[in-house]
């Protein structure tokens, strides 16, 4: 996160990874009870890579979400994060005193964005994630699932070059799920934002990522990575992928790796 | 009647401003209605109560007015009579709001330095330690106490009586905003943070916001404190005020007086109470919320 570790992109040969977890522990609760939630994970995730974790419940994936982001402090081991981060909450979270647009604006805002252009770009966000007109709406108005897209459109307002998301389609329902995994997969392609991406499902998983990470839990570990094989051009026809038969094979595959990562 | 009149277009309409769908205002009003009828049926029979005891002859009459004796003195000093202004030359409307005035300037001198006060206590550790345990002590003193150090500081003029509304005010205002800023989600200051929010726009744009609805609490509490104190801080010169006019009452053993005045500040204080709810439910409609 800090500056003086920023590398410029032009010098350097080798792809700059942009995230570096080496022999990460974290530990919850008090120093008598310690809980250990996450143990020696070392994951670094490439410059405009799509990373996809996967695991069973309560096996780290937030916590390492939460490392990246800068709200935990690991016990062990060292976390290096070298451009700007964007965070999609499991919940929503968002501020009810402002409205939708008003949630946006925040973000627009502390990104440096002037004044006068905040209403242009929070109505194309909000087309983005399928909100149109819905700026001046109250936030606990919403359905859950509009909650949850304003929240990725909030997270989107501030140009991460990083976005971490925490199971950000869970809550919707299944059209705008694909609408919006077509969204990310085309974003990420297109302006090289690299992606850390929590899911449960494998479906979602193969979908989106470029590369896919098993954790198990107890304590939470990294148990197997599956690269995936698509193409990830921005051209892309996502939807067309869908019904691909290499991708209905990797599914299988990854379903059974995280099968027995539940019980491992 | 006047004041009851006050009192019922202080208290009817509120609860159905509540109601968002009109299939539910039409109900709420008849509840509203109900409650109302209620609470005027439990005045009846506190009145009744009062009168029977006053006409059994338990206590003097001078000690204990009748209603009816109540009420000549309320009429007597809301009105000019025989070339007589009101009481002490003047009306009890003059009184109470000269008091109100005094309570709108003293909670608000005291919102205007408790509620940045309290935003600090609730984020810089090293002043919630040094100045947490002096608002508490200020908390815990009764105004009495502290009045007879003002008049020697400040005289018998208006100062002394806002100091006292203010010190009085302040504390309730500052603990409650330190103890919302602190209770703000960590969920809310975290995704503030990922958004890439400073300190300085982290208080003033997230905690300040997600605090307003306990912070409002305080004042409105602030206020029954002020209300509690004003006849304390009128003890000394306080007329007009009708903490002045009660102790000019008194002091000449005006029962009836003392009475109608306590009435008019109970009832006052039930009207403004209202009316902060209301203004709550405008100024922080996401409350409970967060
Ligand atoms: N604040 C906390 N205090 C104590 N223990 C915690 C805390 N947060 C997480 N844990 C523990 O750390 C472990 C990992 O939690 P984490 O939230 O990272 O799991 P997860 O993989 O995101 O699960 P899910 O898929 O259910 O979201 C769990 O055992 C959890 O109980
Ligand atoms: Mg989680």
């Amino acid at each position: 996160m800090s500056p003086t570790e920023a590398t410029s992109p032009a010098e350097t040969t080798a792809p700059a990874s942009d995230i570096e977890l080496s022999g990460i522990s974290v530990r919850y609760g008090t120093a008598k009870a310690p809980v250990t939630a996450v143990a020696d994970v070392s994951l670094t995730v490439d410059r405009g890579e799509f990373v996809v974790l996967v695991g069973p419940s309560g096996c780290g994936k937030t916590t390492l979400l939460r490392l990246v982001a800068g709200f935990q402090q690991p016990a062990g081991g060292t976390v290096k994060v070298r451009r700007k981060v964007g965070v999609v909450f499991q919940q929503p979270r968002l501020f009810p005193w402002r409205t939708v647009g008003g949630n946006l604006s925040f973000a627009l805002a502390r990104h440096g964005v002037v004044r006068t252009e905040r209403a242009a770009r929070t109505e194309e966000l909000l087309s983005l994630v399928g909100l149109s007109g819905m700026a001046r709406r109250r936030t606990w108005e919403l359905s859950g699932g509009q909650q949850q897209r304003v929240a990725i459109a909030r997270a989107l307002a501030a140009e991460p070059q990083i976005l971490l998301m925490d199971e950000p389609f869970a809550a919707l329902d299944a059209l705008t799920r694909e609408r919006l995994q077509e969204e990310v997969r085309t974003l990420a392609a297109v302006t090289g934002t690299t992606v850390l991406f929590v899911t449960h499902s494998a479906e979602e998983a193969v979908l989106l990522g470029s590369r896919v990470v098993v954790m198990a839990a107890g304590p939470g570990r990294v148990i197997d990575e599956v690269p995936v094989p698509l193409p990830r051009e921005a051209t892309t026809d996502v939807a067309a992928l869908r019904g691909d038969p290499g991708f209905a094979v990797l599914r299988t595959e990854l379903a059974a790796v995280t099968r027995d990562a539940a019980t491992a | 009647m006047t004041l009851l009149k006050d009192t019922e277009q202080g208290t009817e309409p509120a609860p159905t401003t509540a109601a968002p769908h009109t299939g539910r205002r039409t109900w709420a009003g008849a509840a509203a209605l109900r409650w109302t009828a209620l609470r005027l049926l439990a005045l009846a029979v506190l009145l009744a109560v009062w009168q029977a005891v006053v006409a059994a002859g338990v206590w003097p009459r001078v000690l204990v007015p009748s209603p009816g004796d109540v009420w000549h003195a309320f009429v007597k000093a809301s009105t000019v009579h025989d070339g007589v202004r009101g009481f002490s030359n003047h009306l009890l409307v003059e009184h109470l709001a000269v008091s109100l005035r005094r309570i709108g300037i003293g909670t608000g001198y005291a919102a205007l330095v408790g509620i940045p006060l309290g935003l600090l206590i609730g984020v810089v550790k090293p002043l919630a330690v040094v100045l947490e345990p002096a608002v508490t002590f200020l908390r815990t003193l009764p105004p009495l106490a502290y009045l007879s150090l003002l008049v020697i500081w400040f005289g018998i003029d208006e100062s002394p009586k806002i100091w006292l509304l203010v010190i009085a005010a302040l504390p309730p205002i500052a603990a409650a905003t330190a103890a919302a800023v602190r209770g703000v989600p960590a969920d809310l200051v975290e995704a503030a943070r990922a958004l890439g929010a400073g300190p300085v726009s982290l208080l003033l744009s997230v905690r300040l916001p997600a605090a307003l609805p306990e912070i409002l609490t305080g004042v409105r509490i602030a206020v029954g404190i002020a209300y509690t104190s004003v006849v304390a801080a009128e003890t000394v010169n306080g007329v007009p005020g009708i903490g002045g006019m009660i102790r000019d009452a008194q002091r000449y053993n005006q029962t009836d007086v003392v009475i109608a005045g306590i009435i008019a500040i109970g009832l006052s204080g039930i009207v403004l109470d209202a009316l902060f709810k209301g203004v709550e439910r405008v100024a922080v409609p996401w409350r409970g919320r967060v």
